[in-house]
C-alpha cells in the first residue's frame, strides 16, 4: 500500500455567513494553522461556487486512503444536511484519517468528537447575531 | 474588408477561431521575451538543485525529472515560481508574448493577474493533476481568458486538454448528476482534446470550458505558465481587483471619467 501523506486543503469560492474571505487569504489561515499543529499541508483544493455544489469535497474524499487527512478553512464549508454530514465524518474515520477546521481550531480525529463540531453548526443555525 | 467593418479581416478570423474552438494558439510576439523567461526559469532550477547553468535551457527544462524527485518538486516549483515572479520584467514580458492576441480577443484596458503561475508535469507523476474543472467554478470571472505558455514542446498528455465549445454547455448540464471530478472527467473524455503547442507559441484560452491534465506518459516534463486578464471594466466574481487583479492599462479616458465630478452647490 502507497504511504499516506499531508493534509488537504479545503477553501471555496462561496462566501460563509455572509461574509466573503479571499481565496489567498484562506490559505494563509489554512498554513498557519497547519504549521502550528505540524501538520504537512498539500495545495488546497477549491470548492465550486455554484450553490450545494459539494464535487470537490467528494474528490478529497476520494482521495483520503493517500492522505493524513483534510484541513477545511472553516467548518462551516461542511453541507448544510447533517446526515450527509455524518457521512463525512465517518468516512474520513473509517479510512483513518483526521478532519480539521482552520478558523475553529477544531480537529476530528475520533467519533467523540463528532458531537462538538455538530452543536456549533446547529447553534449556528439557531442563534441570532447582533 | 470593405469600407462598412470595424475590425480587419485577421482580427476577425482570430476573433471566430476563439469562439468556435475555446481557444486559439499563435507565436508569440515577443520571442525574444520568451526566450528571457525560459532562460531564467532554467536558472533557477539549476540554482535550486545546486547545478551549474545550463547551456541548452530547453533541454534542462525538459529533462528536469532526471534531477528531482515528486517529493521534492513543489519546492522546485516554489523556487522558480517566486523567482521569475520577483524579476521586474517579468510580468511585462509576459503580456507581451501574446499582447496582439490579448488585445483583439478581450480588449486594451486591461488588468493582469497580479502572480503568473507556473505547472511542472513529470512524467508518471500523479501528484501535480488539475482535476476536470472550469475556473469560473472556483470563482473566475466569466469574462477572464487565461494565456497559458509552454516553456517547452507540449502534445498529447504532456499538454492540457479543453472541451469544446459546442458540447461544453450539454456537459455542463450533466453535472448535478455526477458526485465527483474524476465521474466528470469519465463524461468528458471522448470528447476532450489534448492541445498540442510548440516551444515559441502561446495559447489563449476560454477558461469557462472544462479543461484539466492528466498524468504525463511523454517522455519529457511540461513547464507551462498561465496567467488571466480581463477588461478592466467588465464584472468581477471572486477573484477582485486589486487582491488578485490589476491594471496593466488603464487609458486616460477611463482615468478621466473615475475622477470627474459633476458641479453642485445647486440649491434649486
Amino acid at each position: 500500500m502507497a504511504e499516506r501523506a499531508g493534509h488537504r486543503g479545503y477553501i471555496g469560492a462561496r462566501p460563509l455567513n455572509g461574509s466573503r474571505t479571499p481565496q489567498h487569504v484562506q490559505n494563509i489561515v489554512i498554513r498557519d494553522y497547519a504549521r502550528r499543529k505540524n501538520l504537512q499541508f498539500l495545495l488546497s483544493a477549491v470548492e465550486h461556487i455554484m450553490p450545494g455544489s459539494y464535487m470537490v469535497l467528494e474528490d478529497i474524499l476520494d482521495e483520503l486512503p493517500r492522505l493524513n487527512g483534510m484541513i477545511l478553512y472553516s467548518i462551516f464549508m461542511l453541507p448544510p444536511d447533517e446526515a450527509r454530514r455524518r457521512e463525512i465524518y465517518d468516512r474520513v474515520l473509517r479510512e483513518g484519517c483526521d478532519l480539521h477546521a482552520a478558523v475553529e481550531e477544531i480537529t476530528l480525529s475520533s467519533p467523540k468528537d463528532i458531537q462538538a463540531v455538530e452543536d456549533i453548526l446547529l447553534v449556528n443555525q439557531y442563534a441570532t447575531i447582533l | 474588408m470593405t469600407d462598412t467593418d470595424f475590425l480587419q479581416a485577421d482580427e476577425q478570423a482570430l476573433a471566430q477561431r476563439f469562439i468556435d474552438n475555446g481557444f486559439v494558439t499563435t507565436p508569440a510576439d515577443d520571442r525574444a521575451g520568451l526566450d528571457r523567461i525560459q532562460r531564467r526559469a532554467a536558472e533557477l532550477a539549476a540554482d535550486y538543485l545546486k547545478l551549474p547553468h545550463s547551456n541548452d535551457p530547453y533541454a534542462m527544462l525538459d529533462s528536469i525529472h532526471t534531477r528531482v524527485s515528486v517529493d521534492d518538486l513543489n519546492g522546485l516549483r516554489l523556487h522558480v515560481f517566486n523567482g521569475l515572479n520577483a524579476e521586474a520584467w517579468f510580468r511585462p514580458t509576459y503580456f507581451r508574448l501574446a499582447r496582439s492576441t490579448i488585445e483583439t480577443i478581450v480588449g486594451n484596458e486591461l488588468c493582469m493577474q497580479r502572480r503568473v503561475n507556473l505547472s511542472i508535469q513529470m512524467p508518471g507523476d500523479d501528484s501535480s493533476l488539475l482535476a476536470t474543472h472550469s475556473d469560473v467554478w472556483s470563482g473566475d470571472s466569466p469574462f477572464e481568458v487565461v494565456v497559458w505558455v509552454p516553456l517547452v514542446d507540449v502534445h498529447h498528455t504532456k499538454a492540457m486538454y479543453l472541451l469544446p465549445p459546442s458540447l461544453n454547455g450539454e456537459m455542463q448540464d450533466k453535472m448535478a448528476d455526477l458526485r465527483s471530478a474524476e465521474e466528470l472527467y469519465k463524461t468528458i473524455k471522448p470528447h476532450a482534446t489534448f492541445i498540442e503547442i510548440p516551444y515559441g507559441h502561446v495559447m489563449l484560452f476560454n477558461q469557462t470550458l472544462m479543461h484539466g491534465n492528466r498524468v504525463n506518459e511523454e517522455p519529457g516534463t511540461r513547464w507551462s505558465m498561465n496567467c488571466r486578464f480581463k477588461s478592466i471594466m467588465s464584472p468581477y466574481a471572486d477573484k477582485r481587483f486589486g487582491e488578485f487583479f490589476e491594471p496593466i492599462l488603464l487609458r486616460p479616458a477611463t482615468r478621466v471619467g473615475m475622477q470627474y465630478k459633476l458641479p453642485g452647490g445647486f440649491h434649486g
